[in-house]
């Protein structure tokens, strides 16, 4: 397949209303036959683990790279310079390298947010009124988070929706005057942006003893975690100040979990109960998986995320996280990093060492 | 059936707090009771501890001492004795290791503590060891003895079976009063010998104590370090930081860090004949507890030039670690170890693919994994748990330097090489900063009396008391003989 | 025995013991390299049963003669499949079994010995030295070399032929004492009489009773009778066999 079939099956597989395993896998083994041909170091990478093409017979299969190898190898199938975008990861760097995920176009990307955004975060609303907490895309050109909030404000968010950051950081003034203002219109309203951001806006409500009560139908999304941009917090308390703050229904915050390294989001049906169950669309697979042997655990056992997204095909489709976590049957349920284990007796391991060396 | 660990001279069982540590392995659940002393509890204890030490411990001959230990190994030797029945039956069960690999690990290291090792031992550090006992004449004139601690402080980590007895030991050959905090996940080793040392002389088991408490337990902890004159760690640097720095600073804190050992193979132990041999030493090296020993290797440098490549080399070492894994299986991974073993071998493999003949032996499915690699890499460790890099050199002695800059995470060497460059690469290894140079398949077994980390194991515990010759010449002039 | 997923190079598999072979492991989930020489006819068919039995399957031309051409048929392999994990070396310079017109020692030629010896002995030393590098990587793999009962008892001397095979088992006993400590195995099976092969299609009724009559089963071989003890060498069933010869020709020869 060229890269044009490509991207013109993705669509119509992305637009059908749902697609079984059958459906998947084919599409799956073609895309990773073309990521196998085209993107040389996942071709090596591959016949590392003793597979090719010819030897593939479900998705399930599919050698999944690890997340690191984004920092180590440059993971493309077209020419790196004729992407349309290319998105970075942040987080730890190594050695000051930031992996890179180049999209020769962003129609699949878009089409994929969008699709999924509809269903999981607007459901019976057609537009709301938005307010992005977070840089906008052309401040942040590199950031798919970025992007993917562009999106939701373009596509989705009605008149008078708007980004509630500037130059200096969160418009404090502004959102203030947004959330005072859907109070009163008693409209729903959406606020979506990183999960720190919310930290510190709920922090500073709590500085000036403000809270609001968003009128029924309003949203919150949030995303990526906390760590090392503000305090940390537990997640029941996270979603019980939330509540709190903004008068939104716990099972009305929804998480997104999403990375650089994907072209699909997961989400929740809110966080009423947490941890909460994350699902994805039917064009992204996901397995538990032990990490060492790639071998699939039983549903109910704690191991690695693997995702399988066949909208991300101009890199890998199938991601190795760090990501900890346990298959349900509507889902898989999140629980955070997969530290690696300290030596049992005195002998080093590496993430000491290397901290050890670089102090 | 729960086992009990810890002991506890003087204190009722009933008086003390006990918590159950459950050891889930491959489908057995053992349940181990852990005393969590209170305050109050380890102040009296250390002081009871400290008083028997200052009272009998201190006017017992060194001999009398190594005699009751000895006693206390032969017991542990014998196969039928009923606590070592309970260490080959428990040990594997809890720590994970095979049970091979415990038995005879465990009687290999036992016996260099007996009488005969213990001598040694004394010997090694003292050069007159009466300097225990009583005041000798010191070289440079007038007469010292050598105390060690009214109370030692032990806080002891990881899982190898029977480690806190090396400084258990040290600390009751200096004639110091014991009290040793055992890790959650091997509580047990040194709370038999502890019993079976007091069963055999009570009075010398009044002299120490077993403990424990939850790791980041600071408080319990801070209550023994106020309580000690002398504290030794182990465990990894955080954990000794802030161990050293609650630590009063008017008593002395020895702490043993993670170390990175490695192996060295010349091409002249690369002839068809004799580098499977080799190959074997260095697998065993690796398999003996799964590299968690601060002695493993986890790198081996291969010299080019002999009949051997270091390539094929490593792919002996491979074949010799899929057989071990039928002798001497590996024990079980939790998801935390097999990700880091994962990381490291993902890594590897990312480096494999920049050059044409690094490789990645073994299936992630195998117990073990080799990296070859002819780049000029840097000390680095493995992912543990049986795995390994062979790095290609042109020669041996190009490699001290470049290790140099490791020097805080070195400790030992195993070498195969002849005698000229084993004397030449030991003085320039020395130069470095490696403290211990042992031959392969000898690495994760010291010799009896070995420097850990290059220390002085018993000298490090003891402080001199010398009389000078001045106060001697002046007591002449008081004497009712004087002239 | 389970070869899901298992790479296994047969040489000269288009026809006779050699398809049997590559069908059987087919039959087992493997994915087999029918390796032939001329006839890519019936390389073809071989492949489409292979995949009809369950496993999978693609023909390769290779003269194992020729070093080269072994080379490129390792190479091939290797790019699309990424490893090797089975070898069987089958394929021999053509011989027919001709008892009553064979020819007797004084009028062979060193020339005829040499033949058999580079057809058989050869493209075993050739393909094995061309896979090792595959090999040695994983640690594990296992080797089969197809010998001859005559190397046992020659009922019929053919010199040349018989010679060959006696080199073969004995190149594959030094070679399974060297691989041994990599973890890579070498063993050889001996068929008798097997019929219907190109090599027996002209025997005599009179020559096959013969031996019937002197083989505890009663019968001869048919290619199939041969795969077993293949797969059997092939598989983890005999990880701790090595540098063994498994003579299958219903009793005929007992060693």
């Amino acid at each position: 397949m060229t890269e044009a079939q490509i991207i013109k099956t993705l669509l119509d597989f992305i637009a059908a209303d749902g697609t079984t395993d059958d459906e998947f896998s084919p599409l799956a083994l073609e895309i990773f036959a073309y990521q196998f041909e085209n993107n040389i170091p996942y071709q090596r990478f591959c016949r590392q683990r003793e597979k090719t093409p010819r030897t593939m017979q479900s998705w399930r299969n599919i050698p999944a790279v690890p997340i690191n190898g984004y920092k180590d190898l440059t993971l493309s199938c077209c020419d790196p310079e004729a992407a349309e975008r290319i998105f970075m990861t942040s987080g730890t760097t190594k050695n000051g390298v930031r992996g890179k995920c180049h999209h020769p176009t962003l129609s699949v990307y878009d089409t994929s947010m969008i699709t999924a955004f509809r269903q999981r975060f607007m459901q019976e609303h057609t537009k709301l009124r938005m307010g992005i907490l977070f840089p906008t895309e052309q401040t942040m050109p590199n950031s798919s988070l970025a992007h993917y909030l562009a999106l939701a404000l373009n596509e989705f968010g009605s008149d008078g929706s708007r980004y509630l950051f500037n130059d200096d950081g969160l418009d404090h003034e502004q959102l203030f005057a947004e959330l005072d203002r859907a109070e009163q219109t008693g409209k729903p309203y959406a606020l979506l942006g990183a999960s720190f951001s919310f930290v510190h806006v709920m922090d500073k409500m709590s500085h000036l003893g403000k809270t609001v009560s968003l009128p029924e139908g309003s949203r919150i999304l949030d995303t990526g975690g906390f760590k090392g941009q503000s305090r940390e917090l537990e997640l029941n308390e996270f979603y019980d100040l939330l509540e709190a703050r903004f008068g939104v229904p716990r099972d009305h915050c929804i998480n997104m979990y999403g990375m650089t390294e994907l072209s699909t989001e997961f989400y929740d049906w809110g966080n009423a109960t947490c941890p909460s169950v994350k699902s994805g669309p039917h064009w992204i697979r996901s397995q538990i998986v032990n990490p060492l042997t790639g071998e699939e655990l039983p549903k109910g056992d704690k191991g690695i995320l693997v995702h399988c997204d066949l909208a991300h095909f101009n890199c890998v489709s199938s991601i190795l996280t760090e990501d900890a976590g346990i298959e349900l049957d509507d889902g898989f349920l999140l629980l955070g990093r997969a530290e690696g284990a300290e030596a049992k007796g005195c002998s080093m391991a590496v993430d000491e060492f290397l901290k050890a060396a670089q102090g | 059936m729960a086992l009990r660990a810890g002991y506890l001279p003087g204190i009722n069982a009933n008086d003390v707090e006990w918590q159950t540590l459950t050891y889930d392995r491959d489908g057995q659940a053992i349940e181990v009771l852990v005393p969590l002393l209170s305050d109050e509890q380890m102040k009296d204890l250390s002081g009871r501890i400290k008083e028997v030490s200052r009272q009998h411990l201190k006017s017992m001959a060194v001999s009398d001492i190594t005699a009751t230990i000895d006693a206390a190994i032969a017991r542990l030797l014998d196969r039928n004795d009923t606590y070592r029945q309970q260490a080959e039956e428990y040990l594997p069960l809890i720590t994970g290791y095979d049970a091979e690999m415990v038995r005879l690990g465990l009687t290999g290291y036992l016996k260099t503590f007996r009488q005969s090792e213990l001598r040694r031992f004394v010997a090694e550090d003292f050069v007159n060891p009466k300097i225990l006992d009583e005041f000798q004449p010191l070289p440079k004139g007038g007469y010292g003895r050598a105390y060690g601690p009214d109370l030692l402080a032990h806080i002891w980590a990881g899982n190898v079976p029977g480690l806190p007895l090396w400084s258990l030991i040290s600390g009751l050959l200096v004639k110091a009063g014991n009290i040793g905090k055992v890790p959650s996940t091997e509580p047990l080793m040194a709370s038999w010998f502890a019993h079976i040392i007091a069963e055999i002389d009570p009075k010398l088991g009044q002299c120490l104590a077993v403990v424990w408490w939850k790791g980041g337990d600071v408080d319990r902890e801070q209550a023994l370090l106020n309580q000690a004159d002398l504290v030794m760690a182990y465990g990894n640097n955080d954990t000794l930081h802030q161990i050293r720095d609650r630590t009063p600073i008017t008593t002395r804190c020895l702490t043993y860090s993670h170390k990175v050992s490695f192996g060295m193979v010349s091409k002249a132990a690369l002839d068809t004949g004799k580098a499977w041999e080799v190959a074997h030493q260095a697998a065993y090296d690796i398999v003996r507890y799964d590299q968690q020993g601060c002695y493993s290797p986890h790198l081996f440098f291969v010299e080019q030039g002999g009949a051997v490549t270091p390539q094929e080399f490593a792919q002996y070492i491979a074949n010799e670690l899929d057989c071990f894994e039928e002798k001497f299986p590996r024990r079980s991974l939790s998801i935390e170890e097999a990700s880091g073993v994962a990381a490291w071998r993902q890594s590897e493999e990312m480096k494999s693919f920049f050059a044409e003949n690094n490789a990645v032996m073994g299936d992630a499915n195998d117990a073990w994994s080799v990296a070859y690699s002819e780049a000029e890499e840097d000390l680095a460790p493995s992912g543990l748990n049986r795995t390994a890099k062979v790095i290609s050199v042109k020669q041996l002695d190009d490699v001290p330097a470049r290790i140099a800059p490791y020097k805080a995470f070195l400790q030992t060497v195993g070498i195969a090489a002849a005698p000229e460059e084993l004397q030449r690469l030991a003085g320039m290894l020395g130069a470095v900063g490696v403290t211990r140079i042992s031959a392969l398949e000898h690495m994760t077994a010291p010799e009896a009396g070995w420097h850990h980390d290059g220390r002085f194991n018993l000298l490090d515990l003891v402080t001199m008391t010398e009389v000078e010759r001045s106060a001697e010449t002046a007591a002449e002039a008081f004497s009712d003989y004087v002239d | 025995m389970n070869f899901d997923g298992k790479i296994v190079l047969v040489t000269g598999s288009s026809r006779g013991i050699g398809a049997a072979i590559a069908k059987a492991f087919a039959g087992e989930g493997a994915t087999v390299i029918v390796n032939y020489v001329q006839n890519v006819d019936a390389a073809d068919e071989v492949v489409a049963a292979c995949k009809e039995a369950g496993g999978d399957a693609t023909a390769i031309q290779a003269d194992v003669t020729s070093g080269e051409q072994i080379q490129a048929l390792v190479d091939q392999t290797l790019m699309d499949f990424a490893k090797i994990d089975i070898v069987v070396n089958n394929a021999f310079k053509p011989y027919t079994f001709d008892p009553d017109n064979r020819k007797q020692f004084w009028d062979l030629e060193w020339q005829d010995y040499q033949d058999q010896l580079d057809g058989a002995l050869f493209s075993t030393y050739t393909m094995c030295q061309a896979v090792l590098p595959a090999l040695k990587k994983r640690t594990q793999g296992s080797i089969i070399n197809m010998a001859s009962d005559l190397v046992a008892r020659p009922t019929i001397p053919y010199h040349d032929y018989t010679t060959a095979k006696s080199a073969l088992i004995g190149f594959s006993r030094n070679l399974a004492m060297e691989l041994g400590p990599l973890g890579i195995r070498v063993n050889c099976v001996a068929p008798g009489l097997v019929y219907p092969t190109d090599a027996s299609r002209k025997t005599k009724e009179r020559i096959k009773e013969m031996i019937v009559a002197q083989t505890p089963m009663r019968r001869i071989a048919s290619p199939e009778d041969i795969t077993g003890p293949v797969m059997f060498l092939a598989s983890d069933w005999s990880r701790f066999m090595t540098g063994q010869t498994l003579y299958v020709d219903g009793g005929l020869v007992m060693k």
